[in-house]
């Protein structure tokens, strides 16, 4: 068998511990404004190819070598890496007979019973939280949090270390009500979940021009960093643990 | 965490900002003393030599100093040595102000004072001209100043290439205790004894230099008690009277204390400098002598951290202070001043248990704070090496200044082992220069020619003709358009190569026989062990080992990226014929844009990618191959070596287009590392590609350097990555690896506003150097390596 991908990209240090490579999966069901991966969105663009499992297992067991000296291992991306669940479930219990270090970058829009078996096998979940918000997150990204939220809230239980992650872009979530809102469902949802801002950039505006695509609304910006460092320790207030995997 | 004292920083402002400038002063002295030694053994002549230089030279200490001894009347300062060449000094000595690579200030005085005074008495009687006068025509056509075999740092220099041995000679014996054995060893000599005589003179060799040198360290002590006695501040007085005491006592004696240790170091390379002037007179592995004093002062209260230091920092702008003096062709191919004095530290010890020490640390410290360009800092890592060692090592690297030199600790041994060392002698080993494993019993010439491996291919597809120049240069070859296969033109290419290589050698032996007639080496032999027990000279293999000359290959990647190109766009996807491809290569490629640009798209080394470094791979097994079947004077097999410097220039600029897509005289490509620019994918990758390249048999070393986006190692996390990145490298059979880690843009402003980056250093090739002193084509080569940054 095999999927649809965009990239494997070896080298990758922010997505979880040590050197890794990020399988960056084709397809996702939300449709954010701000997307950065816009060539992710469908599995049919020009960006985008089949592979089959083995040539990808292939090319991963190549770079195993600086996995295990660094710590470091595989990481599934997209696009949404839950969006092609067989080929997603097909590599993971491959790797993890061969004892790659695993991860996973998700959207958290997605079945729960389907995926857990996937995510037990994972040594680290990264889930977004766009907007606490429904009718925000449905206004930026198509569709309401409501799945999102459950799985958060499933996810935290799995004992699998998790970190949620707050996209942080300027006119879309970083108002204080958008912000206290996610720290406080955070706290009573997700208890043993760290939190990691990702501060919004710009650096897919090339592939929506290869894409022949509209560009991200202008008015979205980044914060500084002092905003992100008063962010923080708001959301230490709330007793969650922030982190950066820069 | 200290700063510097004021003092270090005082000192170092001035390293940054001076010019350096060129001392007569031992050039003069050492041909009024051949004047009077005609007829002499030379040994003794040059050992004379070097006793009237150390009691005639002026002294200097200059301001602020804790460590003593000056080479000439200048704070950063060169010397000359007639005796190897006169010849290019004479031709360019009147552009030394003004060339772009490498220029020294001389005033016209000078200039006249040496045509007057030194030049006339060495007419004739140099290294170069008995060189130039011996070699056989066909070598000297392609072997001398033309870019495809160059050889000339070892008949216009001298050799430095030498590790001084301070574990089991200097410090145990002092240069007292080596003349008493000197004269232990005349007094059992019969001289009836055929053979006896020789080494009667070779021991009396020794005794001058080694009472040179206690003599100069001697007036170096008088020099101080004199200014103490004149000091108005009573804290400098004292310092100056510390000074005497230690220049009384060593180098005669053993150092007794951490202090009196690194004036010894210093003592004896200067020494060194004003035997020969050499090129990488290595300190070797000075956390490992070093050590024992720091530990025995510390306890008994002798010493503070701090103050030990200090001591560190000062030696560290002592070796910088001291600019090699070179031609403009030399300056070419070892830019930035570098003199190439190699410090190692870290790595095993010779029972195997690990050698860290505090030193280890104080010194990848002082690079840190001094950022002098020189010792050559250098690092062996080993797989279970301390994490502070490692975390110590890449948190240097993220400090930019391209320190340290990063070496496997096990692949070095391995080199050395392939060179027949015994195993704990191969476990002791230092880096000579830039990135050669060496050690301290050994004489050897590490970077004794560099072979332009893109000429040999330049040959085969050209009927044996440059490119560029049109001139008949290699063997007769048939037109390009005649290969039919792919095979034919790779055996086409290994014909000139195997040619080249063989001229390679024949300078060389001429080279190396003239060595031993003309130019002995009793000071640096009698810091060896093996020359003093047996008696005989470095230059004689005098040594308990003699390496074979290294022969250092440019252009490892232009010609594996050519034979690729070739071979994908000729016979396999047909894209062109021999014929075109022959002509769009006359042409620069003018008029043939559509099929460079498929050429450039053909597989580049560097990607890992098999299709073209297993060509790399093949290429360099041959290069060993025919190298290690020829023996030098003293029986031994050439080495060969994937070594930096910046050879890669100079050996681009004859280099006509190659059928990777570069053009006439761009930049070759350095040691084991990819051509710049084509490594495209990822750090990893282009690791991997090097090590695909069997190095531990190029015993002479090799060399891979790497850009590194500033971000990716600005964190603890960036840099405990960039560690386990180093981990695999070496896990993969690699030996060596360096950084530079300043992005593109500072490069570019540094080269704009000059003025404001004099103690920028960068990496070069195996070594580091401010990059403001470098010329603009050098800049530009560095700043073109591909800067690899995640995404």
């Amino acid at each position: 068998m095999g999927g649809y991908i965009m990239q494997l990209q070896n080298f990758s240090v922010n997505d979880g511990e040590g050197i890794r490579t990020i399988v960056f999966m084709a397809g996702c069901p939300l449709r954010c404004a701000w997307c950065s991966n816009p060539e992710g969105q469908t599995m049919d663009n020009s960006m985008v190819h089949w592979m089959e499992t083995e040539d990808i297992l292939k090319e991963l067991r190549r770079q195993a070598i600086f996995y295990r000296n660094s710590g470091g291992g595989v990481t599934f991306s997209g696009g949404e890496a839950t969006a092609q669940p067989e080929f997603l479930r097909e590599m993971v219990d491959a790797l993890y007979d061969e004892g790659f270090s695993l991860a996973i970058e998700t959207c958290g829009q997605f079945n729960f019973e389907k995926l857990e078996p996937v995510l037990r096998k994972m040594d680290l979940i990264f889930m977004d939280l766009k907007h606490i918000d429904p009718e925000q997150h449905r206004k930026f990204t198509g569709v309401d949090n409501a799945v999102i939220l459950e799985n958060i809230r499933r996810t935290s239980q799995l004992g699998v270390p998790f970190v949620v992650r707050i996209p942080s872009i300027l006119g879309v979530n970083c108002d204080d009500a958008a912000m206290d809102g996610a720290f406080a469902f955070l706290r009573d949802n997700a208890p043993t979940a760290s939190l990691e801002f990702l501060p919004y950039h710009r650096y897919g505006e090339n592939k929506y021009k290869e894409l022949g695509m509209d560009l991200p609304d202008e008015g979205f910006g980044t914060p500084t960093q002092e905003q992100l460092d008063a962010w923080k320790a708001r959301a230490a207030e709330y007793g969650i643990h922030v982190v950066s995997y820069r | 965490m200290n700063m510097v004292t004021e003092r270090i920083e005082k000192i170092r402002q001035n390293y940054v900002n001076a010019k350096p400038a060129l001392s007569c002063e031992r050039a003069w002295l050492w041909t009024e003393s051949h004047k009077k030694t005609e007829g002499l053994p030379v040994c003794i002549r040059r050992a004379r030599a070097f006793y009237d230089c150390c009691d005639q030279m002026d002294v200097h200490i200059f301001e602020g100093e804790l460590v003593v001894g000056a080479i000439g009347e200048h704070r950063k300062c060169g010397i000359l040595t007639p005796e190897f060449s006169w010849l290019w000094v004479d031709k360019e000595m009147d552009t030394f102000s003004s060339r772009p690579q490498d220029p020294y200030e001389m005033t016209d005085e000078q200039r006249k004072f040496m045509r007057e005074k030194v030049f006339p008495y060495w007419k004739g009687k140099s290294l170069e001209e008995a060189f130039l006068a011996r070699l056989p025509e066909d070598t000297k056509k392609i072997g001398v100043d033309t870019g495809v075999i160059d050889s000339d740092s070892k008949w216009r220099q001298a050799v430095g290439e030498i590790t001084p041995d301070y574990q089991d000679v200097l410090f145990k014996k002092g240069f007292g205790g080596l003349i008493r054995e000197a004269e232990e060893h005349i007094a059992q000599l019969d001289l009836s004894c055929a053979g006896d005589e020789e080494k009667k003179d070779f021991y009396e060799s020794t005794i001058w230099t080694s009472k040179g040198i206690i003599r100069l360290a001697n007036r170096y002590a008088d020099e101080a008690e004199r200014m103490a006695g004149e000091e108005k501040d009573p804290k400098r007085a004292e310092e100056l009277r510390a000074i005497a005491r230690n220049c009384r006592a060593v180098p005669e004696n053993p150092p007794k204390s951490f202090y009196e240790a690194i004036q010894f170091v210093w003592f004896v390379q200067l020494g060194g400098i004003l035997s020969e002037n050499p090129l990488a007179l290595n300190p070797g592995r000075f956390d490992q002598y070093m050590d024992p004093y720091y530990e025995a002062d510390l306890q008994k209260g002798a010493i503070t951290e701090d103050f030990a230091q200090e001591l560190i920092e000062a030696l560290w702008l002592k070796y910088s202070e001291w600019v090699w003096t070179i031609s403009s062709n030399t300056a070419d191919y070892f830019a930035g001043y570098n003199q190439f004095q190699n410090l190692t530290v870290g790595g095993k010890k010779r029972d195997g248990t690990d050698g860290t020490n505090p030193i280890t640390y104080m010194a990848l410290k002082a690079t840190e704070e001094v950022k002098s360009h020189q010792p050559g800092l250098s690092v062996r890592v080993q797989a279970d090496c301390p994490k502070e060692f490692l975390d110590a090592v890449t948190h240097l690297v993220s400090k930019g200044t391209g320190f340290p030199a990063i070496h496997s600790d096990s692949v070095g041994y391995q080199m050395l082992l392939n060179l027949g060392y015994e195993p704990e002698d191969a476990r002791d080993w230092n880096n000579c220069g830039c990135v050669v494993p060496h050690f301290r019993k050994t004489g050897e010439w590490t970077s004794a020619a560099n072979l332009n491996f893109g000429s040999a291919l330049e040959y085969a597809l050209n009927q044996g003709h440059s490119l560029m120049t049109g001139e008949m240069m290699g063997l007769d070859e048939k037109p390009a358009k005649d290969f039919t296969s792919y095979e034919e033109v790779k055996e086409a290419f290994y014909k000139q190569f195997d040619n080249l290589c063989r001229h390679a050698v024949i300078s060389l032996l001429t080279a190396q026989r003239l060595h031993q007639e003309m130019v002995p080496r009793p000071f640096l032999s009698s810091c060896n062990e093996n020359c003093m027990a047996t008696g005989k000279d470095l230059s004689q293999g005098g040594a308990k080992y003699n390496v074979g000359p290294v022969i250092t290959g440019i252009g490892l990647a232009v010609v594996a990226n050519s034979l690729a190109a070739v071979r994908k766009l000729v016979f396999e996807d047909k894209v062109c014929d021999m014929e075109t491809l022959a002509k769009a290569l006359q042409a620069n490629w003018e008029g043939y844009e559509d099929l460079r640009a498929k050429a450039q798209e053909c597989p580049k080394y560097g990607n890992d990618d098999d299709y073209v470094d297993s060509i790399a791979n093949e290429v360099a097994n041959h290069y060993y191959h025919e190298v290690h079947q020829y023996k030098d004077v003293f029986g031994n097999p050439f080495t060969t070596a994937f070594m930096g410097i910046s050879n890669y220039i100079p050996m681009g600029r004859v280099l006509g287009a190659t059928p990777c897509g570069r053009k006439n005289g761009e930049p070759s490509s350095e040691g084991v590392s990819p051509y710049v620019g084509t490594d495209k994918s990822t750090p990893l990758a282009a690791m991997r590609s090097t090590a695909k390249v069997n190095q531990e048999i190029h015993s002479g070393g090799t060399l891979l350097n790497l850009r590194l986006n500033h971000d990716l190692v600005a964190t603890k996390r960036g840099q405990a990555n960039l560690g386990a990145m180093i981990q695999t490298l070496f896990s993969l059979g690699a030996f060596h690896v360096q950084f530079n880690c300043i992005s593109s843009k500072v490069l570019r402003d540094a080269q704009a506003h000059p003025e404001n980056y004099k103690d920028l250093l960068v990496r070069v090739a195996g070594y580091s150097t401010q990059f403001v002193n470098l010329s603009k084509s050098m800049q530009d080569a560095i700043i073109a390596r591909t800067e690899h940054s995640e995404f």
